[in-house]
């Protein structure tokens, strides 16, 4: 059983994983998720989906609010940018998707720099509260400008390909996101063990201080609202690729909430965590679903009429009762959970 | 003879393969038909998804009772949407791929029913759409979806043309409010056409945002404009806060509204402003004896809770429901989606029993049931007294 850890090289240090068991848990896991769509249904396929586009959305928000400390709730305005320009860019003017999605995270990185400017000088809820209205104004600008963006009628998106994988099937698109979310991950990874991820952090746990260190303030939180929005631009593409009809409608404010429920779910600033947040809140209302068919009735008269609340309030409660008890998110509870086996049988 | 050979081989390998595609048809066993019904049964519209499940119930349960489809059974498959268009996409791939349904009656809001539409027209999923019949969801006409209802833009100019005609002073100034959405696009159409049409005075047409709670700056407005006749196309709460508004500052209006104020809980909440508003609506009102009819008709098929959620959502639904009966059962016991979706096309007036005008799909936007009827408020009892028959405008 390993014991610790013992270092040569800078590259070990700064490697992803040193561990050979970790690498092959990885590979195990890739495998699986390759041979998914032979192994279920349409409809498993489309959760799975689901999940791998949160997973990419949330770990754009995480750059930002978890790794840096910058507060935002107006991910849904991003979301919605990254959609609209990700259909509008195929539907219109007939851009392929390996073009219009990557436009689509660029615009959202770009217009994401006017957000970011009050981040300058506002922290904390204050600077909440300016993303909020943010997302109120992207919201605005495509209701608007109705020549461009279709306005309240919203877009359709026609059927597309990217090398041979028609998107238009559950099968094709789970791939091509598979893909993306895990492009995104690595590079996340890799963006938090640089001197950019590195000056994130400690702007998140002390900006005075990382400025006396010589940490650049303007570049380094302009820099995390840019890839941060690049990526749920990202996000916002691969929503409008799954829904394929997307309008204002589609991107709430609820939506700003969930992603930063699956951020304080799985464990603030940790990759690992947003990805286990994903997968839990996408997949929770499913589970409950399953839970409570296995116990009631679903014929029964007071059953059917109330169900959906109380699916609803149920996914609120496994949300309360888990932060009261592992505050630290899933990422604490996985911590946690391996620490006991790795002391075993010496774990308490 | 070798090409005979092929033949014959072609062609029993056809007649084996018939059966068997048949049998796989989805959402059809020898004893079931299973019906998809995704809606709004969580949040504050939620009132219109329990209405209209209880109109697929009802319908379902009266065609059980009289023996079914050609013997099989309408099992209904409901799935909330909560009012979410990426959610009513989710549910809709939850009753097309778990639970095997065969056709779709109850399709929840515009926004919803179009994010629906890639996977009704991928599956060729007869549909019939009750609740939103908006432009955007028969223009374009897509091939297996069926409207029932008439737009926004007629409901407002029925309203607007008997208010010109009967009730409003010669040279009275027209005003709009109207939300900044697809559904206040439709509803500024219909004004603009009376407009239009009768040369009316156009005072001021104002929008608001969504969610928007306090219409003090817009009533004040209006007043300014000197706005006597009022096309007002908030809804429910927003509707009644702008009524409010507006008699505070003493203005008298003629009131046309949104259909949705035909329901007992936005009477309720308009009523008090004290204007004898108008609805133009392509369904039955509560008071209506058609609507009164069915009520005593299927008490029994209902419990107290379904019977409390009773609205013009669950008429039309009925109705929805009761003419994908028709087509599915014309089919015979070969029943497939393609043959549901010719025969829904064939539909002419259909009687729904005076809940809405006889119902034609014949046409080239598959969209039938578009007659309004006018009706207006009775402020002492909140009930509605029509004004007019069913009539196209």
């Amino acid at each position: 059983m390993r014991t610790g850890h013992y270092k040569e090289t800078y590259g070990e240090l700064i490697a992803l994983s040193d561990s050979g068991v970790a690498w092959a848990w990885v590979a195990a896991l890739a495998a699986a998720l390759v041979l998914l769509p032979l192994l279920v249904g349409n409809y498993t396929l489309s959760l799975a989906v689901s999940v791998l586009i949160a997973i990419v959305g949330a770990i754009g928000l995480n750059l930002l609010t978890g790794t840096t400390g910058l507060i935002s709730i107006g991910q849904s305005g991003f979301l919605a940018i990254g959609a609209y320009t990700n259909a509008l860019l195929a539907t219109d003017y007939g851009w392929p998707v390996w073009a219009s999605l990557p436009a689509a995270g660029v615009l959202s990185g770009a217009i994401s720099l006017l957000v970011g400017i009050p981040s300058l000088r506002l922290k904390g809820l204050y600077l909440a509260i300016t993303t909020l209205a943010f997302s109120f104004i992207v919201n605005y600008v495509i209701l608007y400008a109705e020549p461009l963006t279709h306005g309240p009628n919203g877009v359709f998106l026609n059927d597309t390909t990217f090398l041979g994988l028609d998107l238009s099937s559950d099968r094709g698109l789970y791939y091509f996101v598979l893909g993306v979310a895990v492009l995104v991950t690595l590079a996340a990874l890799n963006l938090l063990r640089s001197r950019i991820g590195r000056a994130w952090l400690a702007i998140r746990d002390h900006d005075i201080a990382a400025r006396a260190m010589g940490i650049d303030l303007v570049r380094y939180k302009l820099l995390a609202f840019a890839v941060s929005s690049f990526f749920v631009g990202i996000a916002g593409g691969l929503m409008s690729l799954q829904i394929r009809f997307i309008n204002i409608d589609v991107f709430g404010f609820l939506l700003s909430i969930e992603a930063l429920a699956i951020i304080i779910l799985g464990g603030f600033g940790s990759i690992a965590g947003t990805i286990l947040g994903a997968v839990f809140l996408t997949l929770l209302p499913e589970a409950i679903r399953i839970v409570l068919s296995l116990f009631v009735d679903p014929q029964a008269p007071a059953y059917t009429k109330y169900i959906y609340e109380i699916r609803g309030i149920a996914y609120g409660i496994v949300i309360v009762v888990f932060l009261r008890f592992k505050p630290d998110g899933l990422i604490g509870l996985w911590r946690d959970v391996r620490k006991y086996f790795a002391n075993w049988p010496l774990a308490y | 003879m070798k090409k005979t050979l092929r033949m014959t081989l072609l062609a029993v390998g056809a007649a084996l393969m018939l059966p068997a595609m048949a049998a796989a048809e989805p959402g059809v066993s020898d004893t079931e038909i299973r019906i998809g019904d995704v809606n709004i049964l969580t949040g504050p519209a939620s009132f219109i998804g329990q209405a209209v499940s209880v109109g697929s119930k009802v319908a379902a349960a009266e065609i059980n009772a009289a023996g079914g489809i050609n013997g099989r059974k309408i099992v209904m498959k409901t799935e909330d949407d909560g009012y979410v268009p990426s959610r009513s996409f989710q549910a809709l791939k939850k009753l097309l791929e778990v639970d095997d349904i065969f056709a779709l009656n109850g399709t929840s809001g515009t926004a919803n029913v179009l994010a629906m539409m890639p996977l009704i027209t991928k599956a060729n999923l007869p549909t019939v759409v009750t609740t939103a019949p908006n432009e955007l969801v028969y223009n374009p006409v897509r091939p297996s979806v069926f409207t029932i209802g008439a737009s926004y833009e007629a409901s407002f100019y029925a309203q607007l043309k008997y208010i010109h005609e009967k009730l409003a002073p010669k040279g009275a100034v027209y005003g709009l409010i109207r939300q900044d959405d697809d559904f206040g696009v439709a509803v500024e159409k219909g004004y603009e056409r009376a407009i239009k049409e009768f040369g009316l005075k156009d005072g001021i047409r104002l929008r608001y945002k969504k969610g928007q709670a306090d219409f003090a700056a817009e009533a004040v407005q209006m007043k300014a404009a000197g706005v006597q006749v009022l096309a007002n196309g908030a809804i429910i709460a927003q509707a009644a806060t702008v009524l409010k508004e507006t008699r505070k500052l003493g203005m008298d209006l003629q009131v046309a509204d949104v259909w949705s104020e035909i329901m007992p809980p936005s009477a309720k909440l308009l009523a008090p402003a004290g204007y004898s508003y108008l609805i133009g609506d392509y369904i039955a009102a509560m008071a209506d004896p058609a609507a009164v009819k069915w009520m005593e008709k299927f008490k029994p098929y209902m419990t107290e809770a379904d019977i409390a959620a009773v609205n013009r959502y669950t008429f039309i639904t009925y109705a929805g429901l009761k003419i994908m009966a028709k087509a599915m059962e014309a089919c015979g016991k070969d029943l497939t989606r393609a043959c549901t979706v010719e025969n829904l096309r064939k539909i002419k007036n259909f009687d729904t029993q005076g809940l809405t005008a006889p119902v034609s799909f014949d046409n080239e936007r598959q969209l039938g049931g578009t007659a309004i009827k006018v009706y207006q408020i009775n402020l002492a009892d909140q009930s509605f007294k029509a004004l007019t028959d069913y009539q196209e405008y």
